[in-house]
C-alpha cells in the first residue's frame, strides 16, 4: 500500500513539474473605458521561461468586435512580449466579456492553448427604460412613460426631446435628482407609423449627448409588418452614446 | 489477520443499508483525497479561465426546426457584424448588431409586433453576441408577446446550424 501511495504522489509531482514555457503575467484584464470612448485596449504580457523557443500558431478573438495580435511570431527563451486585444465598443453597454484564444506549439497540450479574458464595463450616461413604446392599431392613444436615469458620473440637469414625427408628442417631467419621466403619446392609432425620438441632455455643454427612444403604432394583426413606415432618419444624424 | 479477513468479506447490513468495513472506507477516503489534490491545484491555476457566462436557459433557446415551423410569425435577427451579414444570412433576416445598435434598432422595430417571435442568431463560435442582442431586446426594448411572455429566442447552433440544415 505504501509503495502505491508513494508512486501515486510522485506521479502527481512529476506532472506538476512539467510547467509551461510561456508564462503569462495575467490572463484576465479588467478595463473601465470612459463614457464615450470608442475602444478599450488590453495588454497581456508574457515571458518564455522555458529553454526552447515558442511559436504562436494562432491568436483568435471570440468576437468580430475584438482584434487581437501578437507582437511576434516566435518568442526566444527568456524573451518577453505581449498580446494586444483591442475591443471596439460600438453601441455596447454594461459588462462585456470577450476572449482571445492563443495557440502555441508548446509540447504540453494543456499549456499550448491559453484563453485570455477581457472584461470591460461600458458605462452609459443614462439608463432609459423602455427604449421602445408601441400601440396596437386602433388602441386608445393613451400616453406611455419612459423613465430616464442619469448615472452618477453624468450630472445632466435638463433633458429635451425632439421628434420629427407629426403623430407622436413627448413631454419631459423631472422625477427627482437625475431622473426624468417622458410621456409619449400618439395623436391617433389608426395608421401604422414609427419614429425615433431624440433625447438630448445639457451635459457636457460643449457636446451634448443624444439618445433615442423608438415609438410606433403597429399594424392591425394579419397586416404585413412591412406596411409600417420605417422611421425617418434620426433628427440629429447617426445615433451616439 | 483472521479478524481482518472476516471484516473485509462480511459487509454488515443495518436498516437496509450496507456498511462496508472501516478498512475499505479508509482506503476510499485516501483515494478521494489524492484525487482532490490535483483537482484543487488545477482549479486554482485555471481560475482565470472559467466561463464567465452561465448557459442560456433552455426556455430562451430555439432549434432551427422549431424556428422554421414558426414561419411568417417569426422575425430572424442576425446579430453578427456587418461584414459577416453581407457575406450571407438567413433569407429575410434583419441585421441588428451592437456595433450599430442605435442605428439598426429603429430599422428592426417596425417589422415587429407582439404576435411575432424573434429568433436571434450569430456564429456558433461566438454566440455570445446573439445572447447579448436578445437580452437587450428583452430588457431595454422590453419586447414581449401579447400575453406578456418572452418572445425573443436565441438560435441553437447559430448560423452554422442553419446552414447545415439548409444545404
Amino acid at each position: 500500500m505504501k509503495t502505491r501511495i508513494l508512486t501515486f504522489t510522485l506521479s502527481i509531482f512529476l506532472c506538476a513539474a512539467a510547467r509551461a514555457e510561456l508564462k503569462w503575467e495575467q490572463t484576465t484584464a479588467d478595463l473601465h473605458p470612459a463614457i464615450g470612448d470608442k475602444q478599450a485596449v488590453a495588454h497581456f504580457k508574457y515571458q518564455n521561461v522555458g529553454t526552447t523557443p515558442v511559436h504562436f500558431k494562432s491568436v483568435h478573438a471570440s468576437c468580430g468586435c475584438t482584434a487581437a495580435q501578437s507582437q511576434k511570431e516566435q518568442v526566444a527563451p527568456g524573451e518577453k512580449g505581449e498580446v494586444t486585444a483591442t475591443f471596439s465598443i460600438g453601441d455596447r453597454t454594461g459588462q462585456q466579456v470577450k476572449t482571445v484564444t492563443v495557440q502555441t506549439d508548446d509540447p504540453n497540450p494543456t499549456q499550448a492553448t491559453t484563453i485570455l479574458t477581457l472584461r470591460a464595463m461600458i458605462g452609459t450616461p443614462f439608463e432609459i427604460k423602455p427604449t421602445f413604446v408601441y400601440w396596437q392599431s386602433g388602441e386608445e392613444p393613451k400616453p406611455k412613460t419612459v423613465v430616464v436615469k442619469a448615472s452618477k458620473d453624468f450630472p445632466a440637469k435638463n433633458l429635451t426631446v425632439k421628434s420629427n414625427s407629426q403623430v407622436f408628442t413627448a413631454k419631459v417631467e423631472p422625477a427627482g435628482a437625475g431622473e426624468w419621466k417622458i410621456e409619449i403619446q400618439p395623436k391617433e392609432t389608426s395608421h401604422p407609423t414609427a419614429t425615433a425620438l431624440m433625447i438630448q441632455s445639457d451635459f457636457p455643454k460643449e457636446a451634448p449627448r443624444s439618445f433615442y427612444v423608438n415609438a410606433q403604432v403597429n399594424p392591425p394583426v394579419n397586416v404585413p409588418a412591412n406596411a409600417v413606415a420605417t422611421p425617418a432618419k434620426n433628427p440629429a444624424g447617426p445615433a451616439q452614446q | 489477520m483472521r479478524w481482518r479477513l472476516r471484516r473485509r468479506t462480511r459487509p454488515v447490513q443495518r436498516n437496509n443499508e450496507i456498511f462496508v468495513s472501516g478498512h475499505w472506507l479508509r482506503q476510499a477516503a485516501v483515494l478521494v483525497l489524492f484525487a482532490l489534490v490535483p483537482a484543487i491545484g488545477e482549479a486554482i491555476y485555471f481560475r482565470d479561465k472559467v466561463s464567465w457566462q452561465s448557459p442560456i436557459p433552455a426556455s430562451e433557446l430555439v432549434t432551427v426546426d422549431q424556428a422554421r415551423a414558426w414561419g411568417d410569425s417569426s422575425i430572424w435577427v442576425d446579430a453578427r457584424p456587418d461584414e459577416e451579414f453581407a457575406r450571407g444570412h438567413v433569407t429575410g433576416a434583419v441585421s441588428l448588431n451592437e456595433d450599430r445598435w442605435n442605428e439598426l434598432l429603429p430599422q428592426f422595430l417596425p417589422k415587429w409586433s407582439p404576435d411575432k417571435k424573434v429568433v436571434v442568431y450569430c456564429s456558433a463560435q461566438s454566440c455570445n453576441v446573439a445572447r447579448e442582442v436578445a437580452k437587450r431586446l428583452r430588457d431595454e426594448a422590453q419586447l414581449k408577446d401579447g400575453e406578456g411572455k418572452n418572445c425573443v429566442f436565441v438560435l441553437q447552433g447559430g448560423w452554422e446550424e442553419w446552414l447545415k440544415k439548409n444545404r
